[in-house]
């Protein structure tokens, strides 16, 4: 690593090569060492000491000897709760994220299309509660869904109906709850992206004969590919581990990766299968997280002189 | 024509319905803070006692002050670093490297938190098990770990105002004679000031409404807002809850309307200026 | 096509005589972007206190061999020499060189005073001289009474003026100009262009400037340099590239020509017949030229240089008859499209001496256009 390190060092001049340094080095140890160990880690058992897992190299009269142990990979395939806790996540995040993007899409395709003036206060008002705890509106949900809470209240008073609907801590609060979070994640980019399209793209359209859904469907949607793709892997991604949302939310069978490494590592003290689950994670959620990161150097490339 | 100018009905109304599915849960949280009852969502009159009750829960004090300290000192920090990042990105040209580097850049966006908490952690306590340091987990490792997942939304945002910038005006500095980095803080910053605040305040709202990183790299005495609020709802609603929502909002929302009443004001009279400019020549 | 001649004397030669014919001197200068080659192994001077011109169209690299001028750009190989310097290796912010950018890169944030003074600032000027020096930049462009405005508050023109004044301010070796009247309207356009010049000459300054536009090479350059291609095809004052072009590129990259095709029939010392298949008659030329019987050549005569006449003139050579096809008119003058019986189409000038439409030549005219002998170029390539 120095040896790149002075190697940079003589091809830009003056303090070039700080500005780079800097926040590479802070990322590399700060992020990605820390994965390189929960992967480490997860080769570990647990133990009752300081700290809980047994260590993985061990320095035997000088020489390195390896304690691995793949015990927590096939005790996570082995069980089927782990399976299954994947399996729901990722069910839940491509559930949550089509919906996000059946509620936001007309939404940013509406603010994209008004006046400047107006345009600016509606993205604010999108932007604003994002701005606000995401706890404390989690907790708000709980206030309106629960079995006393507004929604019944109000559907009672209207006499819509007779007893209380059970929506707390079933699957269905937990999407109103993923969903509600991380609508603005997908609105934004969506927005971005339609805002930069051509009004007089769909004008030629219809002025070739096309009708409106159909100019929409046939210019507009494959145009904003690119905002469908980032508002997606920005709410997907991030909610196949999400924990706050099922915990306050959902109940005991709302499974959800997030959950379970939570309870694994606060409640079971167990940090070497914390660890292996977290990897797990990590390894399923590579590839969109490779489709996100292509998308977004396209962007930032698109916008280089 | 005219239908194109036009906005459609339906989106329209499903813009409509979002802002209301949006905003009522907000509204609800404000309107019960008031209620007299315990029970949240029973009315039993009007009361401001939660409010009281709030400011003499010495505990949840506490919580946010150590908030507030983090936020401000993670939202710095990332500024500066997101900033540098930010330069390599945009002004940078290929060096070997730099595909790597954009990649740790986007990816904590998107990663999962429990992930990057959980690996902090264990890089914390390994660095205190091989080199001694970061031993307590305190503010200060939960600092480092606001800062590295803040900074790459930082970064997002000023690479953005960035690439928008006219590059002739950084030439044009050099070509009078500034070197580098005199053009960096005599031209660029000032220009991008109010990207950086952007950034700034998008650092401090996601450290100030972190839960689940600063759960795994927290230490016995910092305890943050968040994490008192999670225990507090886990034991069961209250409307002391709501007050502190409610607190929240209106804090953010006066913060907003100033911000958008001064860009409005700034807006306003640079278009008389060049109305003015044209008029005159 | 890299060779350049340096004309004795021009009738657009200023009066005072360059000091130094090499002030600035470009050595076989090339620059290579991923294979693609932008200037390729030029080579060429220019005198001290002359406004020299890069004409072009866009993509010729015309605009990368400024940009090494300036510094932006690092040269894959040769030299720039100014004023015996090599300065290749120098930053741009250690260069004896100013630039006037074409989207005038005015700092937003500082006033018009402010901007002028950035760069004597930046060479640690003591306060006083700095404002004495902005003073009198500021004059010279007749910006004084905007000095405390910011540039969103002018308009476009008084920008530009800003922009000059800024460029000039610490009397730089060699000013560059980038596109300098590509932001401007048309009447403020020729306006500027003379004002610019003699703030220029006034001060003596030596100056490169890029353009894509030939009218404003021509009206404020001394010499021009024709590029295409990353190669610089002729270099000349103006009438010389106009009058005396050197291929076919540039006769027709400048004002609009008449190019025929044809082989050399006759090659003496002092005349050449050129027999070409767009016109009936072979082509008499006044004067010899380097070549041989049956060479291949191209005749080129711009339209102005054409006369027409409803009656056939007397002389032997140099005339044909056609009929119109097309009238441009300018309102100065109109511009004839003649169709001649072989196919090929003449363009001729004619100036609207009488009024009346019906006075001139009208279409389906048949007409006799003819030229003088020496009224033509003969290129070889």
């Amino acid at each position: 690593m120095s040896r790149s390190l002075t190697k940079l060092k003589k091809r830009l001049p003056g303090s070039r090569w700080l500005v780079i340094a800097v926040p590479y080095i802070w990322l590399l140890v700060f992020f990605a060492i820390p994965l390189a160990i929960a992967f480490k880690i997860s080769f570990s058992q647990a133990a009752i000491s300081m700290p809980p897992y047994t260590p993985v190299f061990n320095w035997v009269d000088g020489s390195l000897s390896l304690d691995i142990n793949p015990k927590n990979y096939l005790y996570l395939v082995k069980d089927s709760l782990y399976v299954n806790a994947y399996l729901s996540s990722i069910k839940i995040a491509v559930v949550s994220t089509f919906l996000c993007l059946l509620i936001g899409y007309p939404m940013a395709y509406a603010i994209a299309r008004m006046d400047p003036s107006t345009r600016n206060i509606a993205l604010m008002m999108v932007i604003l509660p994002s701005w606000t705890s995401f706890l404390i509106r989690i907790y708000a949900w709980i206030g309106i869904l629960k079995n006393n809470g507004l929604l019944n209240n109000f559907l009672m008073w209207t006499g819509l109906t007779d007893q209380p609907l059970a929506i707390m801590h079933t699957p269905l609060a937990v999407y109103i709850g993923i969903v509600y979070a991380y609508l603005p994640f997908m609105i934004l980019p969506l927005y971005a992206n339609l805002v930069k399209l051509d009004l007089r793209l769909l004008e030629a359209a219809s002025d070739l004969g096309a009708r409106p859904w159909k100019a929409f469907l046939k210019i507009t949607l494959p145009m904003s590919k690119a905002g469908i793709i980032a508002g997606s892997m920005l709410v997907m991604i991030p909610v196949v581990g999400e924990f706050v949302i099922p915990e306050m939310l959902g109940g005991p069978d709302t499974l959800m990766i997030g959950r379970i490494l939570w309870q694994e590592f606060f409640n079971n003290r167990d940090w070497p299968v914390a660890s292996a689950v977290s990897i797990v994670m990590l390894v399923i959620l590579i590839v969109p997280i490779m489709i996100f990161h292509r998308a977004q150097a396209r962007e930032m490339e698109s916008k280089l002189v | 024509m005219s239908q194109n100018k036009r906005q459609s009905g339906f989106s329209m109304l499903m813009l409509a319905m979002g802002f209301l599915f949006l905003y009522i849960p907000i509204l609800s949280l404000i309107v019960y803070s008031f209620n007299e009852s315990k029970l949240v969502t029973v009315w039993a009159g009007f009361s401001v006692k939660w409010y009281f009750e709030l400011f003499k829960d010495q505990q949840m004090i506490d919580a946010a002050k150590v908030s507030l300290k983090l936020a401000f000192a993670t939202a710095c920090a990332a500024v500066v670093l997101g900033t540098m990042a930010a330069m390599v990105m945009t002004r940078f040209r290929g060096f070997r490297g730099k595909t790597l580097f954009s990649a740790l850049i986007t990816a904590p966006l998107v990663m999962p938190e429990v992930i990057t908490g959980l690996s902090l952690l264990l890089l914390f306590v390994s660095l205190g098990e091989w080199f001694g340091i970061l031993q307590q987990r305190d503010i200060s490792t939960m600092w480092i770990a606001h800062v590295t997942f803040t900074m790459s939304f930082v970064t997002i945002i000023i690479s953005s105002r960035l690439s928008e910038l006219d590059r002739s005006l950084e030439e044009a500095a050099m070509d009078l004679g500034a070197n580098r980095l005199k053009v960096f803080f005599v031209i660029t910053l000032p220009i991008i000031a109010p990207a950086l605040l952007s950034g700034w305040l998008m650092a401090f709202t996601l450290s100030l409404d972190d839960l689940v990183i600063s759960s795994f790299t927290s230490g016995p005495s910092s305890t943050t807002l968040p994490m008192k609020i999670f225990s507090s709802v886990r034991m069961g609603v209250s409307p002391k809850i709501n007050a502190l929502a409610s607190l929240m909002i209106l804090i953010v929302s006066a913060a907003a309307m100033l911000a958008w009443w001064s860009m409005w004001r700034t807006e306003k009279r640079r278009q008389r200026d060049m109305q003015l400019a044209l008029q005159q020549n | 096509m890299n060779q350049v001649t340096q004309p004795a004397a021009s009738p657009h030669a200023k009066p005072e005589k360059a000091k130094a014919e090499n002030y600035v001197r470009i050595e076989g200068l090339r620059k290579e972007f991923d294979g693609f080659v932008a200037v390729d192994d030029v080579s060429f001077s220019i005198r001290k206190g002359e406004i020299f011109a890069l004409l072009g169209a866009s993509g010729c690299g015309k605009s990368t061999l400024l940009r090494m001028l300036a510094g932006f750009e690092r040269p894959t190989r040769g030299a720039i020499l100014l004023d015996g310097e090599d300065i290749v290796g120098m930053a741009p912010y250690e260069r004896p060189i100013n630039m006037m950018f074409q989207s005038y890169a005015l700092f937003p944030h500082m006033t018009v005073e402010q901007n002028v003074a950035f760069g004597l600032v930046q060479d640690g000027m003591g306060k006083a001289d700095v404002a004495a020096r902005v003073d009198e930049m500021l004059g010279l462009v007749q910006m004084s009474k905007l000095a405390k405005r910011k540039p969103h508050q002018l308009s476009g023109g008084q920008q530009q003026r800003v922009a000059l004044a800024r460029s000039l301010a610490k009397s730089p070796k060699l000013l560059l100009l980038d596109e300098p009247m590509g932001a401007l309207d048309k009447k403020l356009r020729s306006q500027m262009q003379i004002e610019l010049v003699n703030i220029v000459e006034r001060l003596g300054v030596t100056c490169v400037m890029v353009t894509h536009d030939q009218e404003e090479a021509m009206t404020m350059a001394h010499r021009i340099a024709v590029m295409d291609s990353g190669k610089i095809l002729q270099i000349g004052t103006p009438d010389e590239i106009y009058e005396q072009p050197n291929c076919r590129f540039t006769a027709e990259f400048i004002g609009s020509v008449n190019l025929f095709d044809g082989k050399v029939e006759e090659d003496e010392k002092d005349y050449v017949t050129i027999r070409t298949p767009g016109l009936g008659a072979p082509i008499y030329v006044g004067h010899g030229i380097t070549g041989f019987d049956g060479m291949k050549v191209a005749f080129a005569i711009r339209p102005e240089k054409l006369n027409i006449s409803k009656e056939e003139p007397a002389q032997k050579y140099n005339k044909a008859q056609g009929v119109i096809e097309e009238i441009a008119y300018f309102g100065s003058h109109s511009v004839y499209h003649v169709r001649l019986p072989t196919g090929v189409k003449v363009l001729c000038n004619f100036v609207n001496m009488k009024r009346w439409a019906s006075e001139n030549f009208t279409w389906n005219d048949t007409v006799w256009l003819s030229w003088a002998d020496n009224s033509g170029v003969v290129l070889t390539s």
